[in-house]
């Protein structure tokens, strides 16, 4: 999370901030998907305050990228850089997951503003950023989609499918990031069914293929930046490897983390080890 | 001797009558209607896993390359590129075998479109029996169950291709957020629409004016109580006709009104007696009612492999079927009331 080239202390900054926002949400129900919200937050802040064109003040502008969730268990997260990016209002933090609240536990883009689709079913989304990417370029719009999904969806087929479809039509639109943080419900992702070598599977079916450390700020900005200006008409995919609970190392060394109970004083304990982060 | 009871008059009877209505290939027609859609509407957009030939978009490929998407034997990412599609602003029309969507994909009708508020059309060709050649994998008798369970929603079953043609224009109209599917046939079938008649989503159309009997049905179906209408006239009986094109949202006020005056109502469909549109009647008439209710369907049982008009008639899927049960239910409840 901390810039190793040091150019990127605004960036580092907006990571420390979505890490802090979803382990604040976390507390208010007192579990959640939270360490998949602690690895994700620098491909997010990467996205939301590098990479992606859009208007906090207008979230359903015509002219934005669109952000797709296809993991939707990682609303947290996902709200968490909503929040940062001011397109949520920070104080609805204190309603994660209650029934009244704009942010349920699995993201609904009838309630949120911001989110592009309603995820919860694993490996669906994909097939929906090919749809969304052949039709805004049907309709000269020079909008991206990006997609996130994680690992444990590759045993999907329909996500290959969507995979295959997305080069044949030669979808240059969608930068797609595959979280590999190697966990799923059933244990290590690698282990509950082996899609190694993944570079080389997504590049045999026609993608633009970028493989770095997640959780390293400058490789996750360099990767973003080389999707966007690569000139072959592909798709293009970022294999992202990241460390479940990056940056709160009670949580990084937590052996079950896929979905997270924590005590009531180690909240506290999570946002104090965040904060030692940002400081060093 | 009664003409139900005669053998070889009805069966002259019969060929009569459906010699008077001439039929109309879904497939050929299907492609007419997508063709007349794209030129009309730029933002329509067929979609299809495979089966371009399969439901007549060679035409519609030709012309407009650019908006027709193959996704290859892949019915999930069909569903979901359609869903995304509309996402972006596009009309998608879904095309596909009925079995496919609603059965290979339910999940991501229910996902990519229903709950996420996405208007998608899907046409599913050869539903029911009508690919009956196609064996249970290409049947389909499920479709209304599936698609009828889950929120937001509409599902239309048009009788003929006229019928389809209009059921299309409603569906492109129709402002929600919401797949729409239509349940369509294959083959040549009996036509009784006319070109301008009367078609709004949800209301069904009386075809006939009856006290004694309701006869309710929708897809090939139709003509088929159409037919038992007209046997039923010959016994003495009044039959109504109900064409219940639309399943979801059913028409509660057309059923509601024949239940205050007949006797007795008849359902056929080309889909299980469970959840199709003898269960969609049945929950309309939940809260009480004093007459027989038969549902023609299919049984809890896979149909043979064979030719659809050889497994409707052996699956009792007929006029003369439709007419024989609507007489049994009248004798029955008559004879009670006699006692």
């Amino acid at each position: 999370m901390t810039p190793s080239k040091g150019h990127n202390k605004e960036l580092a900054e907006r990571a420390y901030r979505v890490r802090r926002n979803a382990v604040r949400m976390g507390e208010v129900q007192g579990q959640g998907y939270i360490a998949q919200a602690l690895d994700i937050a620098d491909v997010l802040a990467t996205a939301y305050f590098h990479a992606m064109r859009y208007r906090p003040e207008d979230p359903n502008w015509e002219g934005r990228d669109r952000f797709l969730l296809s993991n939707g268990h990682y609303a947290i997260a996902l709200y968490a850089a909503l929040i940062e990016a001011g397109i949520i209002p920070e104080e609805e933090l204190e309603t994660y997951g209650s029934d009244e609240s704009r942010l349920p536990m699995s993201g609904m883009a009838s309630y949120t503003p911001g989110m592009e689709m309603s995820g919860g079913s694993l490996g669906v989304g994909m097939s929906i950023a090919v749809g969304m990417a052949m039709g805004l370029k049907r309709k000269k719009s020079d909008s991206r989609v990006y997609i996130l999904f994680s690992d444990g969806e590759l045993d999907e087929g329909s996500v290959w499918e969507a995979m295959m479809s997305a080069a044949h039509h030669k979808l240059d639109n969608i930068i797609a990031v595959v979280d590999v943080n190697n966990q799923q419900a059933d244990g290590p992702s690698t282990q509950v069914m082996a899609f190694e070598p993944l570079g080389q599977k997504l590049e045999a079916f026609g993608w633009f293929v970028q493989r770095i450390d997640g959780n390293d700020l400058d490789a996750v900005v360099d990767a973003f930046d080389a999707a966007k200006d690569h000139k072959a008409p592909k798709p293009r995919i970022i294999v992202a490897d990241t460390l479940m609970g990056k940056g709160v190392p009670f949580l990084e060394a937590r052996e079950k983390n896929h979905f997270i109970r924590v005590d009531a004083h180690e909240w506290q304990l999570a946002l104090a080890a965040l904060d030692e982060g940002r400081l060093a | 001797m009664s003409l139900l009871d005669d053998p070889k008059r009805l069966g002259e009877h019969v060929a009569d009558f459906r010699a008077r209505h001439p039929k109309k290939p879904m497939r050929q027609e299907f492609g007419a209607i997508m063709l007349a859609l794209a030129e009309r509407r730029p933002d329509v957009f067929a979609v299809t896993a495979d089966l371009m030939y399969a439901t007549g978009l060679v035409e519609f490929g030709a012309r407009f390359p650019d908006r027709l998407v193959n996704v290859g034997i892949a019915e999930q990412n069909m569903i979901g590129v359609a869903a995304g599609l509309g996402g972006a602003g596009k009309l998608p029309v879904v095309c596909g075998y009925a079995a496919f969507i609603a059965l290979r994909a339910v999940e991501q009708v229910k996902v990519d479109c229903a709950y996420n508020e996405t208007k998608v059309i899907l046409a599913g060709l050869s539903s029911g029996l009508t690919y009956g050649v196609g064996g249970p994998t290409h049947q389909t008798y499920e479709d209304l169950a599936t698609l009828r369970a889950m929120p937001n929603t509409i599902v239309i079953v048009p009788n003929d291709t006229v019928q389809a043609a209009l059921a299309m224009d409603a569906a492109v109209e129709h402002p929600g957020n919401t797949p729409i599917y239509l349940r369509l046939g294959r083959g040549p079938e009996h036509v009784l629409t006319k070109p301008g008649d009367p078609f709004r989503i949800g209301r069904a159309n009386r075809l006939c004016d009856g006290d004694d009997v309701c006869l309710v049905a929708n897809g090939a179906l139709t003509f088929e109580a159409y037919l038992a209408a007209d046997i039923l006239r010959g016994e003495g009986i009044a039959a109504e006709v109900l064409d219940m094109h639309t399943v979801k949202p059913i028409d509660r006020e057309a059923i509601l009104d024949a239940a205050g005056r007949v006797d007795a109502m008849v359902v056929a469909e080309e889909h299980s007696r469970s959840g199709g549109l003898g269960a969609a009647v049945l929950e309309v008439l939940e809260d009480g009612h004093d007459f027989p209710v038969a549902r023609i369907g299919l049984e809890d049982e896979y149909p043979p492999i064979g030719p659809m008009p050889d497994l409707r008639h052996a699956l009792g899927l007929s006029g003369e079927a439709i007419a024989r049960r609507a007489r049994l239910l009248l004798d029955r409840k008559r004879s009670r009331r006699g006692r």
